[in-house]
């Protein structure tokens, strides 16, 4: 088990936004986190991370280091930093940042450029990366610290499909290869058809949360009325 | 006599109010890449202006009869900057903490000019404290600043690492678990003790621009955060050292010069980051060479999706934008 979710309230100043969810990931999984904007699903995301504190219910992490993939407009294209210099910081755990003799060169480091296909980019600034090599610099720097889980937040935005369907593949190898359990938010429903094993489906407007398998989800009435259309035309849902 | 040969002539009345000027260039020129990179120049700012307020207030409490050893300037910055620390750093739900930062700002000036007035016979100028204009700095001041960069400087080397981890990617920081709350107080202080004592013995306006332009400058022209930081106090200390030589040979306020000192480098900087990224295009466009074209001219109905690129458009082709011209399609690269 790396995540034990149960009876989970998340929201703000108090007020739920979404009804309590009850889940667990284990490795393998790929757990695809859908809904239209304003959701709930990024408010989902903080509070599984740490970010935000439960309103109520428990969430039990198991062992290992989580990997946080955020959303490639979170780095500023404004400071100078290399694909090597992002990729080393998902190194650091801990009090043992504050080590100033801790080994800069570190075999994860390697292991996650040559696993995200970056390895030729480490001399690259950030600016100068396509998207999709942007969002693979990312990925890198979530598995330098050697996860067991993963969490990704939209990796595909703004992306055109041939480097969505690149991201995905990628990440579909990465589960496979290092057995990491992976949650992501994504709207991309034609691909997370194709690669999710796992659903949850949230709608704060609707209050609903609907958790289960892909196949559980995909044949469930409440995701053929909001999605089935989309999902026959292969295409994104807003 | 040339200026440049007069200055080191004269080089031993001002050698220590140079070289506090070069060792507070060179410290709040690191730090300012923490500032820029966190977004908080309105904070340095305010912090300065705070300083500023606190050495007046000093100034004021002496004649007032309060104890020398209670009343010194130098601690006068240091409570000013704390206090505004402190008030910037309660919480605000209201959503208008620039405009806080921008009312402690205006109330550290005011007030340094409101208590200027009353205590202009002990101060000589009070103006010294608010754009810099004063060029003796004692021996015992000289000491402590330079304990201080000693100081910071072995902090930098030991917490860099995680200093620039927590401005950078604050989320990704507290997911990985690093001290973000311990980081935060380090910066916090180092922030407080070397806006104080630099305001008490350079005034608010170079603070304010040590903070803000080498950082600036550096940030254009280094590879990596870590560099950035390096080349920020290297600017940092030529603009506090380059200010007094300006301020010497133009007869200027050394505040001011050493603010104009720092703008130019950020001039040539610019200058330079401009120049080297048109280099690295010129340089890319010509090994990419042209693009294997399709059979077929790039336009509307081509096929291939248009995208804006720029003030052009371009055409996506396996995942690479095609610009086509002259007969021949150029790589501008992925979308």
């Amino acid at each position: 088990m790396l995540m034990q979710i149960h009876e989970l309230a998340v929201g703000y100043q108090g007020r739920a936004i979404l009804p309590r969810l009850t889940l667990q990931v284990e490795p393998g999984q790929l757990w695809a986190v859908i809904g239209p904007n304003g959701a709930g699903k990024s408010t989902f995301l903080r509070t599984i991370l740490d970010l935000q504190p439960p309103l109520s219910g428990t969430i039990v992490r198991g062992e290992g280091a989580i990997g946080y993939v955020p959303q490639r407009s979170e780095v500023d294209p404004a400071v100078p930093q290399r694909v090597i210099d992002l990729v080393r910081m998902g190194v650091e755990r801990g009090w043992r940042v504050l080590d100033p003799l801790a080994a800069r060169r570190n075999p994860a480091i390697e292991a996650a450029m040559r696993d995200t296909d970056v390895a030729e980019l480490a001399r690259t600034q950030w600016r100068r990366l396509s998207e999709g090599q942007k969002q693979r610099a990312l990925l890198a720097q979530a598995l330098a610290g050697e996860p067991k889980l993963l969490v990704l937040d939209e990796p595909t935005s703004a992306m055109d499909m041939h480097a969505e369907a690149g991201i995905f593949a990628v990440l579909e190898r990465l589960r496979d290869e290092r057995h990491l359990g992976i949650v992501v938010i994504s709207h991309h429903l034609a691909l997370l058809a194709r690669y999710a094993t796992h659903f949850l489906l949230l709608d704060k407007d609707e209050r609903l949360a609907l958790v289960g398998d892909r196949e559980t989800v995909l044949r469930h009435p409440a995701f053929i009325e909001r999605y089935g259309q989309v999902l026959d035309r292969g295409g994104r849902h807003d | 006599m040339t200026d440049t040969t007069s200055f080191w002539a004269s080089w031993e009345l001002f050698r220590d109010a140079a070289l506090a000027g070069t060792l507070a260039g060179a410290m709040l020129g690191a730090l300012g890449v923490y500032v820029l990179i966190r977004r908080m120049v309105f904070l340095s700012a305010a912090l300065s202006q705070a300083a500023s307020l606190g050495v007046a207030t000093a100034f004021w409490a002496q004649i007032q009869g309060a104890p020398p050893w209670l009343a010194t300037p130098t601690l006068g910055a240091l409570g000013g900057t704390l206090l505004a620390t402190g008030l910037a750093g309660l919480p605000d739900r209201s959503g208008r903490r620039d405009g806080w930062l921008g009312a402690i700002y205006l109330v550290g000036a005011a007030g340094t000019l409101a208590i200027g007035t009353k205590i202009v016979q002990e101060l000589q100028d009070i103006e010294s404290l608010l754009f810099g204009s004063g060029v003796a700095v004692l021996p015992d001041d000289f000491q402590v600043i330079a304990w201080l960069a000693f100081a910071l400087g072995v902090v930098q080397l030991w917490l860099h690492r995680g200093l620039l981890h927590v401005s950078l990617d604050r989320d990704g920081a507290r997911v990985q678990r690093l001290p973000v709350r311990f980081l935060d107080f380090v910066l916090v202080l180092s922030l407080a003790a070397a806006v104080s004592v630099s305001t008490r013995l350079l005034g608010a306006l170079p603070v304010f621009a040590f903070m803000v332009l080498p950082a600036l400058a550096a940030l254009d022209l280094a590879q990596n955060p870590t560099q950035a930081l390096v080349l920020s106090a290297f600017l940092g200390a030529l603009a506090g050292l380059g200010g007094y030589w300006l301020a010497f040979s133009a007869s200027l306020p050394v505040g001011a010069a050493q603010t104009l000192v720092a703008a130019l480098l950020v001039l040539l900087a610019r200058v330079g980051r401009v120049a080297g990224e048109r280099a690295f295009a010129w340089h890319q466009h010509r090994a990419r060479g042209p693009l294997q074209h399709p059979a077929h001219d790039h336009g509307p109905e081509c096929g291939h999706d248009a995208v804006a690129h720029g003030d052009h458009v371009d055409y996506l082709v396996d995942g690479k934008l095609h610009h086509p011209h002259d007969g021949h399609c150029d790589d501008h690269g992925h979308p």
